[in-house]
């Protein structure tokens, strides 16, 4: 096979006589494969090693942008007791569980709803899918707009049917008000991905099922959620990716004020704000230590997930 | 037996009808309010949110009194140029991965990995970098930047497409005494042309999208669309108008897009692992 491969390579006739050039060299079997790859090796190196090491470094740092006094593992200390960090990263979790519960609860009740065929099925399942590219940004600056306490549409809407004004952006609510949006936002990518999971179920199991008169909450339980939870997975993994590092809507509603601050916000804050460029570069790389640990279980399921489905 | 149907037929089309209202209402509503006057915007009548006279003042606002058509060409400049950037970049590296499994997997599941690499870590240490570099404030600094965040989800998606190529088309290439390159160029790339549009598409709308290092790293010169946006929603007052005007315009390609490739979509987010 090896030989083979040379001789196409354009080498094998040549060879003997001459050496080859430097273009035929790398354009060969051997090294082709790296040659492809290093653009993006060097991108990555570049991109990738740069802040961390930045970031690593100035860790053991005080001080703002010319802070030179080495200050060891300080930093360290004073986030892990500073209320400032724990807070925001408990609720960065509770966001992400909050959304993740109900995307896939809602987006799986729709995926059963919609899992049969109907007039213009194609349609409205595509329109569904409309919010899931438009920038969150954007988006949250419409929520922003619709859920405003005087003109807001949806408060008009509450006070005219007699529910009252509800006040979205209170400390107490102003988080769920974001996971909603959140919400609003992604459902429909749950939907879409469990409509393709049911589509891909084998039938007659689902018609034997049937025969043997089991319920459908049994069905449900023992066939379905079983056979889809590869997906499941992927979403729930995909989600969190994408969850963790929540800070557009931030942007767009609360700016991080009324109990709201999530992971990103506050290394922004202590970044960008303040200019900490020390305790900035703690909390990074802590937040950069949480997302890998969470990226290294997922990508391999991805990972895996692609490889089962072209075998 | 029959009625049974026919009731279980209209709740399934109420509560459908539900879920597209609740999907498209707020959508919508960009749309609605961008042609309503500031009074209509602004009022306290239910009636008059819903039926109003449209007008073109936001628009005219917003080409007038805002550098709106100067943040949208900076924002088809970086989201252009960084995905050009990033499928010179992926497009090789991809079918590499795909073809020879190159690293044994390794290499692949770092590239991937660095997808989770938080924005805001990477921020801080490219905002001084790009100080110094004097690249604040810059296409190019943000196309570098768009570049960076997309490459690996690119090399990821086109991994799959190039993986879906038979090995036996090349090997036959080959026997024809192609040499590599041409395989690559002259074989593989048309198979994967849908791929590679996908890919490029996604590319475009992430860096559309983009806004913690458009607000990070522009002020005036570079200022892409999103935080133009953004800036009409100010501490003190909020300028609705062009808000919602400039708001309908940027969102459109996001939602012609959606809708043009509704069969890639979820291939694009799952990173290729659902086929839709």
């Amino acid at each position: 096979m090896s030989r083979a491969n040379n001789n196409a390579s354009g080498l094998g006739v040549y060879s003997l006589e001459r050496k080859p050039s430097a273009w035929e060299t790398l354009s060969s079997e051997k090294y082709f494969k790296w040659v492809l790859i290093i653009p993006l090796i060097v991108v990555l190196l570049v991109f990738m090693l740069y802040p961390l090491i930045y970031c690593l470094y100035n860790s053991f740092k005080e001080g703002g942008l010319s802070g030179t006094i080495f200050v060891g593992l300080d930093n360290y200390i004073k986030m892990m007791r500073d209320k400032t960090f724990w807070v925001p990263f408990s609720r960065t979790m509770q966001v992400t569980v909050i959304c993740i519960i109900f995307e896939i609860l809602i987006g799986l009740g729709i995926a059963m709803l919609w899992n049969r065929d109907f007039k213009g099925q194609n349609f409205i399942r595509g329109l569904v899918l409309l919010p899931l590219l438009v920038a969150p940004l954007i988006l949250s600056l419409v929520w922003n707009f619709l859920l405003e306490y005087n003109i807001g549409f949806i408060n008009q809407v509450f006070d005219a049917i007699g529910i009252g004004r509800v006040k979205w952006w209170e400390p107490r609510w102003a988080l769920y008000t974001i996971c909603a949006i959140t919400i609003w936002q992604w459902f429909p990518f749950s939907t879409s991905v469990l409509l393709a999971g049911f589509k891909s179920l084998p039938r007659d199991v689902f018609e034997a099922a049937k025969v043997d008169g089991s319920s459908s909450w049994y069905t449900l339980r023992r066939l379905t959620l079983p056979m889809l939870s590869p997906l499941i997975v992927i979403i729930m993994l995909l989600r969190t990716m994408w969850l963790i590092r929540l800070f557009d809507p931030l942007y767009g509603t609360t700016r991080g004020g009324v109990n709201t601050e999530l992971l990103d916000w506050m290394v922004y804050r202590t970044a960008f704000v303040y200019f900490d460029v020390g305790y900035g570069s703690t909390l990074a790389i802590i937040s950069l230590y949480l997302t890998i640990i969470v990226g290294a279980i997922m990508f391999r399921q991805l990972i895996r997930a692609l490889n089962a489905g072209t075998k | 037996m029959k009625g049974k149907s026919i009731f279980k037929n209209i709740i399934f089309w109420v509560i459908t009808a539900i879920i597209l209202i609740v999907v498209l209402g707020p959508l919508l509503w960009i749309y609605l309010t961008a042609f309503k006057s500031a009074g209509d915007i602004m009022t306290g009548q239910l009636i008059k949110q819903v039926a109003f006279t449209p007008t073109l003042d936001n628009f005219k606002r917003l080409f007038t009194a805002f550098p709106f058509f100067q943040s949208l060409l900076n924002t088809l400049i970086v989201s252009i140029g960084s995905t050009i950037l990033v499928m010179i970049i992926a497009l090789p590296a991809a079918y590499s991965f795909a073809r020879w499994n190159t690293g044994g997997g390794h290499i692949l599941f770092t590239t991937i990995s660095t997808r989770m690499f938080p924005g805001v870590v990477a921020a801080l240490p490219f905002f001084i970098l790009f100080q110094k570099l004097n690249l604040l404030d810059k296409h190019i600094g943000l196309i570098l930047l768009f570049m960076y965040f997309n490459v690996s989800f690119a090399t990821f998606l086109l991994y799959g497409f190039f993986r879906d190529v038979p090995v036996e088309l090349e090997q036959a290439a080959q026997i024809d005494g192609y040499g590599r390159f041409d395989i690559f160029r002259r074989v593989v790339l048309p198979l994967v042309l849908p791929g590679i549009a996908t890919t490029s598409v996604f590319c475009l709308i992430w860096s559309w999208n983009e806004f913690l290092f458009a607000f990070l790293f522009t002020r005036n010169v570079a200022r892409p669309l999103t935080v133009l946006i953004s800036s009409f929603w100010g501490s003190i007052d909020v300028q609705y108008g062009p808000m919602a005007a400039g708001a309908a315009i940027g969102v459109l390609p996001t939602l012609v897009a959606a809708w043009f490739m509704q069969r890639y979509i979820i291939r694009g987010l799952t990173f290729g692992a659902v086929k839709g």
